[in-house]
């Protein structure tokens, strides 16, 4: 018998529903999206834009990034999950509070079913810290990678927590501040708090793995997660005090060399790869990578420009480009590693077994990549032109490829164990 | 794992390292002899055959499925025996422990 603990994978349970949940979140986001393409050419505060933002934020990325999250925790931190029944409750409560949120949203209706779907999801949120910090509490070894996941599950909490505070401000209004100026506040701790910082630590070990690039210079992680932490900080602060000044220019400039930090070490472990062939779930986060630089490129002109086109083409190359590009491309490296592991875990060995890569299309893969391109190109043409019927195309190119996606998803899910003697 | 001709179980480690052969890692889709991942295979006069591996990283997500695939294909190859699998990782696994066919597989 083994005599080191390898450690055992959370039960699927507590994993698989929220790659399920977030599949059909995807779908219902590009639906909402051709439904309402008009929207991304009018100011962000709008119904329908509303429901859209937080179907992306909570019912496809939060919900997919919980899931991959509880598999790949025990690997960063080289233990198990501390609590498996905790994982399995969350997605209850963030299904329904998203679902009650984006319905909430759709007809902007104010009150208690808008504010009970914030409390479900800030339950998630915290349920999914506590998760996150007593797992990583007693790291084998204390690495940057562990204080971006520890880190970005606080940020999503405070996200949360200021997300339904506004929820109750629009019903009952209290807040002595502008509704959308702390409404830009919430989306920044969210997308440069939890969505940046999850997405930089728990990239910054599985890239390396996949690639067999091993980069010695962990130190770039480190100064990362202090420049988008002081960033962030000094941002939401002088945000509250001062209102969004042109200082946030300089809060953005810390933000984005915490960045470039992280894509040099990435960049590092790239060039010393064994593994030199590039696969197509890899080349989605490269792309990714871009949409995430070019929405910081954008920085100024949000801040100088009066048109709302430009924050609107922000928001969508960093929900559509940047999370859902890696999303991607990481569901097909590790769902179908997760569903193999339960079928064929104990028959490797004994009978020929598929390999997980046999349990999904390629060549789906290959056609999501190519509407994943042609999809993000022409949304952010039309809303630079302004063009809803752009805007439309595009939305049937994003329905085409939600479906797409959610055809393999569903093909690994569903996959029965096959074995020849 | 080195093999030397004047080792009495040459003909079991040669046969064992043969089974292994067949062991994949389902992610790298390299076998776990040019992986590196074996680092010895001892028989004595008991029913058991020790093997001393490692993982390309501790609570490697695929770690189960890889040593019950290790123990799976040597009682398969040594019928009446048993596998025992003694995991290290002193050393810890590096690129440098690929053989040369393992790097070719990997494209390196």
């Amino acid at each position: 018998m083994a005599d080191i603990n390898i450690g055992k994978a959370p039960p699927n349970s507590a994993v698989l529903p929220f790659y399920a949940t977030a599949a059909v979140s995807f779908l219902a986001l590009c639906l909402l999206l051709l439904a309402g393409a008009g929207s991304l050419t009018t100011h962000y505060f709008s119904p329908h834009l509303l429901a859209i933002v937080h179907t992306a934020a909570l019912g496809w990325g939060t919900m997919i990034i919980f899931g991959a999250a509880y598999q790949l925790l025990p690997v960063v931190c080289e233990r198990d999950l501390f609590s498996p029944a905790l994982a399995s409750l969350c997605w209850y409560t963030l299904t329904a509070g998203t679902a009650l949120l984006a319905f909430s949203f759709l007809d902007f209706h104010t009150g208690w079913i808008m504010i009970s779907g914030g409390a479900l999801v800030v339950f998630s949120a915290l349920t999914y810290f506590v998760n996150a910090l007593l797992t990583s509490r007693v790291c084998v070894r204390y690495s940057a990678v562990r204080l971006f996941i520890v880190s970005s599950a606080a940020w999503l909490l405070c996200t949360v927590v200021v997300g339904l505070l506004l929820a109750i401000n629009l019903a009952y209004p209290f807040f002595s501040k502008s509704h959308l100026e702390i409404l830009k506040l919430h989306a920044h701790a969210g997308l440069a708090g939890w969505f940046l910082q999850l997405i930089a630590g728990i990239s910054s070990k599985l890239v390396p793995m996949f690639l067999l690039g091993k980069s010695s210079k962990e130190k770039l992680l480190r100064y990362s997660w202090a420049l988008q932490n002081a960033g962030l900080l000094l941002f939401l602060c002088d945000g509250y005090c001062s209102g969004i000044t042109g200082r946030t220019l300089l809060y953005a400039a810390l933000v984005t060399a915490g960045v470039i930090c992280w894509l040099l070490y990435l960049h590092d472990a790239y060039r010393r790869r064994v593994r030199k062939s590039i696969d197509i779930q890899m080349k989605h986060t490269f792309i990714s990578f871009l949409c995430l630089i070019l929405a910081l490129l954008l920085l100024p002109v949000i801040l100088y420009a009066r048109d709302y086109r430009w924050a609107v083409l922000y928001g969508t190359l960093l929900f559509m480009g940047w999370i859902t590009g890696i999303i991607l491309g990481k569901t097909f490296k590790t769902l179908p590693f997760i569903v193999w592991n339960g079928h064929y875990k104990d028959l490797s060995g004994k009978v020929k077994v598929p390999l997980p890569k046999q349990l999904y299309s390629e060549a789906l893969v290959r056609w999501q990549f190519r509407l994943f391109i042609a999809g993000t190109v022409l949304l952010a043409a039309g809303i630079i032109a302004g063009s809803i019927p752009v805007i439309r195309v595009a939305a049937c190119v994003w329905v085409l490829l939600s479906l797409v996606y959610a055809l393999n998803v569903g093909k690994v899910l569903l996959h029965k164990t096959k074995v020849q003697p | 794992m080195n093999l030397s001709l004047t080792d009495p179980h040459y003909r079991e480690k040669i046969k064992a390292q043969q089974a292994l052969y067949q062991v994949i890692d389902p992610e790298l889709f390299v076998n776990v002899i040019d992986l590196g991942l074996v680092y010895d295979i001892a028989f004595d006069e008991s029913d058991t055959i020790h093997v001393t591996m490692t993982l390309s990283t501790p609570h490697c997500p695929m770690g189960e499925a890889i040593t019950n695939g290790v123990r799976h294909a040597l009682e398969i190859a040594f019928p009446g025996k048993k596998a025992d699998i003694h995991l290290t990782f002193d050393p810890p696994w590096n690129f440098g422990m690929l053989t040369e066919e393992g790097r070719a597989q990997l494209g390196a």
